[in-house]
């Protein structure tokens, strides 16, 4: 194994960097809290009948959310990947947008819709609003999974079904096997993200596990207690995770472009007005609602909140998407060594567990990362990363690589290995093997890879609270600490302009993106 | 991305903050322009539980990088001194500032100060219907149409803590036990109270001065009282400001400190966020109450500190059952 580590040095540097920089710091924080000296008495607490009982209940909520979120969310992508319909194009991307808003808002934004037509933000019990506000922000994410399996089934498939069975049952019993990787994947990831949900449920009063660990970190400042609770979730969260990769080791997640796709695409008939008609109640649930009302609220007393608003996030643009923009390219970067390495050597042991070990990182709650990175680099000669956005990037990085990696995997999976094997015949080396063939391949995806990282390092809060450096101001952490006290228009101007940011720079990313892989794809043709 | 660059420089301060940024961001400007000394501040709220600057000052105590804490209230100070990050300092500025507001150690020097008040929806209470005194919550007229924060976090711990210590265990277990049984709302934040008032979901609630005056600026419906002021008084919560153990810019901390205590800046505060000074003679707007015309709850807040910690697993049952 030393030999084949010497073969790949990009990777084994790569590798042993996130071990030492980020696994070792996580490992040491929940080792020490098995040191504390009331570690006997915090086990049996950790571990007793009711905080049991609060986790199960935690894993029901979640699976409510991922169960009704993947159905609407493949309901969405059938009519959107698989339909011929009017204004398909602007409901592809703007039933994408709740991905781009903090759920916090979202909920936030909510509650102002209820107290808006009710008079009472409280009209619905308080775990069916925390349910329903979840799903609303999980679907979209269903529908970008399940839409990218439709586009590519075979139809082949689907004709000689309609051949010998009604669409129905075609659809029951060909396309929904079919994309069942894409259904469980689906179902995992927002698992996942709902269990790990802090926000929503705190803000509507629901009890779940997120908010006991955050009780004892914030309330009783008992790091031990929390990070041993904690690792019940890192323990659901990584048993979900490697069921699911090991179940669906060699299928497809999410894949984009249609080039070479040949998914038949379904003319609706009678069904087109009720097709439209859902696609328009949900985008004006998801989008049109919460948008109107921040926008009302932002400007009900004039334009007075919102260039206030402006004039408090202006000092936070630049770093934050300088940063961000930093961190996905890192993160893209790890992502790819690890899905390549884990892809084209699988006898290299160390390749699948780094795979392993992003995913690890993925799951540990924000908060014990936190806490870890500062006990590990808070020392003397180590200020050039802990007094720095060095830190942050750091963290961002441990955090979301495992999103990329599996993005880009699944990507490197439907790669055609004959083409890399005819270019080594031909005296291609290494390096321009990569250049020259599966980078032009697979850009579409790394772009992807790189627009999610991008997406969830600008609205990450729960990590870069604990450890933005002193001096420094980036949007989310800007207006959480501006909204306790702030007026509601100015709360709601300051979140408009987050969420005006994000769509604008997607949208800036997404132009450039294109025209630089149409000259790279040229420039390769 | 200016930040990224090391900070080890003689002319900076470092400053962690509780205090919501709208405020305290105004008065560590001033600071820098005044003094030239670079402030580099951390901003944290009550509505995030302070979640980012108490356990950041946790987790940093063997290599601390903070100069100086400036807290929304005495409790979190306390939790520094039980732990060993702050360190005593003495200030001259705050000599005449009474000493029920200071530690008698020097771990914590306290100035303008927010009281815990109730405030109504006067379209949802009459003026004769409002409760004077925070028993009166108890009453069924206000049954489940008032509300408090969740009491494990932010000032409502430490004004349940401040009842403890005032009332005695037995007492004080019966009025939490009298809140619930009629139906008290408990909100996630002092803000949340104000939100909920202000919209008329709920008649009235308890929160902090400057929440309150925040909510009268937004809605001409919203009135506030200072309960029990023919009985045991409101509660007074001064800021706080204490100097970290090891500081690194311990010169340039006591300086920031110093400043902070000043009558000027309980001036700027009265202003911003209707803070009560503490100095004598500080001059106010109109409109802001001031100690001398309020009956304060007597309380030793190392004491009530003190009782928090023994009923904070109390608190968490009452809030979950």
């Amino acid at each position: 194994m030393g030999r084949k580590l010497v073969k790949q040095p990009l990777f084994t540097i790569v590798y042993l960097s996130f071990v030492l920089m980020i696994v070792a710091p996580i490992v040491y924080t929940i080792g020490t809290a098995f040191f504390s000296e009331k570690i006997g008495v915090e086990l049996t607490q950790a571990f007793q009948g009711r905080t049991i009982f609060l986790l199960l209940k935690s894993s029901l909520i979640a699976a409510i959310i991922a169960f009704f979120s993947t159905i609407i969310g493949t309901f969405l992508g059938f009519l959107l990947y698989k339909t011929k319909i009017p204004f398909q194009g602007f409901f592809k991307v703007s039933l994408l947008i709740p991905l781009l808003i903090s759920p916090y808002i979202f909920a936030v934004a909510w509650k102002d819709i209820f107290l808006f037509f009710f008079r009472d933000s409280t009209i619905l019990p308080s775990y069916l609003t925390c349910i329903l506000v979840m799903i609303i922000v999980f679907s979209p994410l269903a529908m970008l999974i399940t839409g990218s399996a439709f586009m590519h089934i075979n139809k082949q498939f689907e004709e000689s079904a309609l051949m010998v069975t009604s669409f129905r049952k075609m659809i029951l019993k060909v396309i929904l096997p079919l994309i069942k990787p894409s259904l469980i994947s689906s179902f995992v990831l927002i698992f996942i993200f709902s269990i790990s949900e802090f926000s929503v449920p705190a803000l509507f009063g629901v009890k779940v596990f997120t908010t006991e660990i955050f009780t004892q970190f914030s309330a009783f400042y008992n790091h031990s207690m929390a990070i041993l609770q904690s690792l019940l979730l890192i323990l659901i969260c990584v048993f979900l995770l490697y069921a699911e990769r090991k179940h669906l080791a060699d299928l497809p997640f999410l894949s984009i472009g249609s080039k070479g796709s040949s998914s038949k695409i379904y003319v609706l008939k009678k069904g087109e007005f009720f097709s439209l008609s859902f696609l328009f109640l949900w985008l004006s649930v998801s989008m049109i609602f919460p948008v109107t009302i921040l926008f009302i609220q932002s400007f009900k007393n004039g334009v007075g909140a919102f260039i206030q608003a402006f004039d408090l996030m202006m000092p936070t643009f630049i770093d934050s998407i300088a940063l961000s923009f930093v961190a996905a390219l890192l993160i893209v970067f790890v992502g790819f060594v690890a899905a390549f390495s884990a892809s084209n050597k699988p006898d290299l042991r160390m390749g699948k567990s780094f795979n392993y070990l992003l995913l690890f990182v993925f799951a540990v709650p924000s908060t014990i990362l936190g806490i870890s990175l500062i006990k590990f680099y808070n020392q003397p000669g180590l200020e050039m990363i802990y007094t720095t956005y060095a830190i942050i990037l750091i963290a961002f990085v441990g955090k979301f690589s495992f999103i990329a990696a599996k993005i880009i995997g699944d990507a490197l999976k439907g790669y055609p290995k004959s083409l890399d094997e005819a270019a080594r015949i031909a005296g291609a080396t290494f390096s321009i093997r990569i250049r020259k063939i599966l980078i032009p391949m697979i850009l579409p995806v790394l772009f992807l890879a790189f627009m999610v990282a991008f997406i969830f390092s600008l609205g990450d809060l729960g990590t870069s609270i604990m450890l933005y450096p002193p001096g420094t101001e980036l949007m989310p952490i800007k207006v959480f600490t501006i909204m306790a006290n702030a007026p509601q228009d100015l709360i709601n101007s300051m979140t408009l302009i987050v969420f005006l940011t994000t769509l604008i720079l997607i949208i800036g990313l997404y132009m450039i993106a294109k025209l630089m892989i149409r000259k790279y794809n040229c420039a390769y043709d | 991305m200016t930040s990224i660059s090391c900070h080890k420089q003689s002319n900076e301060v470092v400053v962690y903050t509780s205090v919501d940024q709208l405020f305290s961001e105004p008065i560590l400007k001033a600071f820098e322009r005044e003094s030239g000394i670079k402030v580099r501040a951390i901003y944290d709220t009550e509505e995030t539980k302070s979640t980012g600057v108490l356990n950041r000052l946790l987790a940093e105590k063997e290599n601390p990088q903070c100069d100086v804490f400036w807290s929304g209230d005495p409790m979190r100070v306390i939790v520094l001194k039980n732990e060993d990050i702050s360190a005593p300092f003495h200030s001259d500025i705050a000599d005449d500032i009474s000493q029920v507001y200071k530690d008698a150690d020097g771990y914590w020097i306290g100035f303008s100060a927010r009281a815990r008040v109730l405030i109504y929806n006067k379209k949802v209470l009459n003026e004769v219907d409002v409760p004077q005194s925070i028993f009166d919550l108890s009453n069924e007229k206000y049954k489940g149409n008032f509300a408090i924060a969740n009491p494990l976090f932010g000032t409502t711990t430490f004004h349940f803590a401040a009842l403890f210590s005032s009332l005695g265990n037995e007492k004080a277990k019966q009025f939490l036990a009298d809140l619930k049984n009629n139906d008290v709302v408990i909100a996630t934040s002092n803000g949340d109270v104000k939100k909920r008032v202000m919209n008329g979901e709920i008649a009235c609630g308890l929160t902090d001065t400057d929440d309150a005056f925040e909510a009268m600026k937004e809605s001409d419906e919203v009135g506030m009282l200072f309960l029990d002021q023919k009985g045991m008084g409101s509660l007074i919560m001064p800021n706080t400001v204490s100097l970290i153990a090891n500081a690194p810019h311990i010169a340039n901390a006591k300086r920031l400190m110093n400043y902070i205590l000043s009558k000027e800046t309980e001036a700027k505060l009265a202003v911003s966020c209707a803070q009560m000074p503490l100095h004598k003679g500080v001059k106010t707007p109109e409109g802001i109450s001031s100690l001398d015309h309020i009956v304060p709850m007597e309380i030793d807040y190392d004491r009530s500190s003190i009782k928090l910690e023994e009923i904070q697993k109390y608190l968490k049952e009452w809030v979950e059952n």
